[in-house]
């Protein structure tokens, strides 16, 4: 009986001290809870099975991530594994939050992983910072409403350009009153005008120098500027994010096309069946590059992360391409790993519904993503003078020219 | 020996809250007062050094940064909000402080915008304001503006802040509304009875007994008005994020700026000491006046 009872003792003892032996790592993420609870808790499970001596505490953050980020960190409660996108990343870079992702996994086994292209986006100053997590397609396929084309007596084979796509959308608005295709002008978090430069082939910067200001430059502001003045695009788009608007409008019939990634349409069929019903998809229509561009989310480790070992193996398990091609099956993002686009379950055979052919369209398009250029240093200050002139462009105070020269001479003096 | 044992008592009961109060308040009112005087970005943050003194050199930054400027010139229009909430809210008080058949649908339905979230509340206004929204429609209505001169309030330079100022009116008056309600419910109504007796007309009933015994209410009122609008963030950040051109970037945007895009904490705390002094100011006239005034009434 003795013996029994010390041999219960001692199985007690050990399994209390292998519990204490359990390292637990702390993971946010950016706005997925609580829609993707089912799929982050499936692969936290996944993750505790391959790793038993690892937990993982997961919290979904908002808009103040960042905010809470540094407040953990000075309170030395800095999580482990923080879900950033391409400017808060280069941010926390600058700020020098982050470690390299290189000291804790070979490159070789990221380049094998992950598409080089992706991994670059988070290549500051030759280190590499983020584990690529999903990505998106700034023109990875276009939706469009067939009943306003229709009444507006537009044939979608026509649009190959985006030259075309806006003649199109004068059109609509014409014919309709409807508002056709709305592009990105500015954002509180980037500076989304460059990409118009990008996609025409202009370039941003030269030998770190800023140069978008060329007759050729102000001349694609202006461009963008006639249409806002003509109301072919809406002024809403200088005060609100254009994919936010694209959704409200597109959902009230009130805008024609959708160029993006496919994860737009999960909000239409949430709030306008009707329309999601009338929406077909095609390959979206590119600039006189034939560039796409595109970001991607990133894994990060904290310079103050307790366990940046355990923090590295979560995040290549949470960005694999196994638990990314899940991922695209639950919402339509981009897997940023080589792969899934050979993974014949995010093909879209036979199907005749929107998002499955969005899908199938965009799920290959990883090696694709470009964001066209690198923040800069002073990442927030400069993308707001940026934005600042794009924005008097637009309300007429300053010429086009005036507006790119001022931008130019403020990052070059303040991007350092 | 017994008033020492009640001070006692009282100090011990009040020393819980004095301490939150210390730890909560007190200590982080400090804490920026000493960032303001040092160099404290992401950079020290990350490396887990100390914030570095640099003396006053956060004030001659942010003091001639013409975004402060324009943030601080910004925030002191938007006192202008003050004067006209409280009037109204006065007033209504006034009026819905009457025995009347439904005037409790009167004051709860005064109250619904207090507890409207901005979110909500941003759906509504953003329609209210938009180029073909009710506004230009009820002008164009009347024959005030052309159709081809309609413009977003929002997105003009001119009329933005304003348009936002009375979203603040509208949410706060009822809040307001039911203090003075309050306020006006204290006073004893033999006061006015001997004063209408006496053949004082209803105005000077409301100037002579009504606004006097109202001084506290009024000064607690307008306090927290002024504080507020000079606090104000919340509907910056939901209809324009400080724009079209600045013109709604208010002096607690650009302390919201720098602290939580920028990381620059030192430089932070000193855009917010100054906002503090002006509302220190402001508080201290608020104080004055109606303590001035309430001797008069006296």
């Amino acid at each position: 009986m003795l013996k029994k009872l010390a041999f219960v003792g001692l199985s007690l003892l050990a399994s209390s001290a292998f519990a204490q032996q359990k390292t637990q790592i702390e993971f946010w993420s950016w706005y997925l809870s609580p829609k993707f609870d089912d799929f982050i808790k499936g692969v936290i499970s996944d993750f505790e099975k391959a790793n038993p001596t690892i937990t993982v505490k997961w919290q979904d953050k908002g808009a103040t991530i960042e905010r809470d980020f540094q407040a953990t960190i000075a309170l030395g409660q800095a999580p482990d594994v923080v879900n950033f996108w391409n400017d808060s990343t280069a941010a926390a870079v600058q700020a020098n939050l982050l470690v390299p992702i290189t000291d804790l996994t070979p490159l070789a086994t990221l380049n094998k992983a992950y598409w080089p292209n992706v991994l670059n986006i988070f290549k500051i100053e030759g280190k590499y910072y983020g584990y690529p997590w999903y990505g998106y397609v700034d023109q990875g396929v276009m939706m469009y409403n067939t009943e306003l084309l229709r009444k507006a007596g537009v044939s979608v084979s026509k649009i190959k350009t985006l030259d075309d796509l806006i003649e199109a959308s004068k059109t609509v608005k014409a014919k309709t009153g409807s508002y056709g295709w709305l592009p990105p002008i500015k954002d509180p978090n980037g500076a989304s005008f460059l990409n118009w430069f990008y996609l025409d082939g202009l370039p941003i910067t030269q030998s770190g120098k800023a140069v978008f200001n060329s007759p050729a430059h102000a001349a694609v502001l202006q461009k963008y500027v006639d249409l806002m003045k003509a109301d072919v695009i809406p002024q809403d788009l200088l005060r609100k994010e254009a994919f936010q608007l694209t959704n409200e409008l597109y959902s009230q019939g009130k805008a024609t096309f959708i160029v993006g990634g496919p994860q737009s349409l999960t909000r239409v069929k949430d709030s306008n069946a009707d329309i999601y019903s009338k929406t077909k998809v095609v390959g979206a229509p590119l600039g006189k590059a034939k560039v796409q561009s595109g970001g991607a989310f990133s894994l990060v480790i904290p310079r103050a992360s307790k366990h940046p070992k355990e923090a590295a193996l979560f995040a290549q398990f949470m960005s694999n391409n196994t638990n990314q091609v899940k991922f695209a099956k639950v919402v339509p993002i981009v897997p940023t790993t080589k792969g899934a686009e050979r993974d014949a379950s995010l093909k879209a055979t036979g199907s005749k519904d929107p998002i499955a052919i969005a899908t199938g369209k965009v799920a290959g398009t990883g090696k694709l993503i470009n964001p066209g250029f690198a923040a800069p240093k002073n990442t927030d200050a400069v993308y707001k003078n940026f934005n600042d002139n794009i924005e008097a462009a637009f309300l007429g105070k300053k010429s086009a020219q005036q507006a790119l020269s001022d931008a130019v001479t403020f990052w070059n003096e303040n991007a350092k | 020996m017994n008033r020492t044992r009640s001070y006692l008592t009282a100090y011990v009961m009040l020393l819980p809250a004095l301490l939150l109060m210390g730890i909560f308040t007190l200590y982080p009112v400090l804490y920026s007062v000493y960032l303001s005087f040092t160099q404290y970005t992401a950079l020290e943050l990350g490396a887990g050094k100390p914030p570095v003194w640099n003396g006053l050199e956060n004030f001659r930054v942010v003091f001639s940064d013409p975004l402060y400027q324009t943030g601080v010139l910004n925030s002191l229009k938007y006192l202008l909000v003050v004067p006209v909430l409280q009037l109204v809210s006065l007033s209504v008080a006034v009026l819905v402080n009457q025995k009347l058949a439904g005037i409790a649908f009167f004051r709860a339905g005064y109250y619904i915008p207090v507890i409207t979230s901005i979110s909500l509340a941003a759906v509504m206004w953003e329609w209210v304001y938009a180029k073909d929204g009710l506004i230009n429609a009820t002008l164009q209505a009347v024959g005030l503006l052309e159709r081809s001169s309609a413009f977003s309030w929002l997105l003009n330079e001119n009329t933005a802040l304003w348009a936002i100022m009375l979203v603040t009116f509208w949410q706060g008056f009822g809040y307001y509304m039911v203090l003075y309600l309050a306020g006006l419910q204290s006073i004893s109504t033999e006061l006015e009875e001997a004063a209408r007796l006496d053949g004082a007309s209803r105005v000077q009933i409301f100037w002579r007994i009504t606004v006097p015994l109202m001084r506290p209410t009024l000064l607690v009122c307008s306090l927290l008005s002024t504080l507020a609008a000079l606090r104000v963030l919340q509907e910056i950040m939901v209809f324009t994020g400080g724009g079209p051109l600045n013109s709604t970037y208010t002096a607690l945007f650009y302390v919201y700026s720098k602290a939580f895009q920028n990381f620059d904490y030192g430089q932070a705390a000193a855009a917010g000491m100054g906002v503090a002094l002006v509302g220190f100011l402001l508080s201290g006239l608020n104080f004055r006046l109606t303590r001035e005034n309430y001797r008069e009434g006296k």
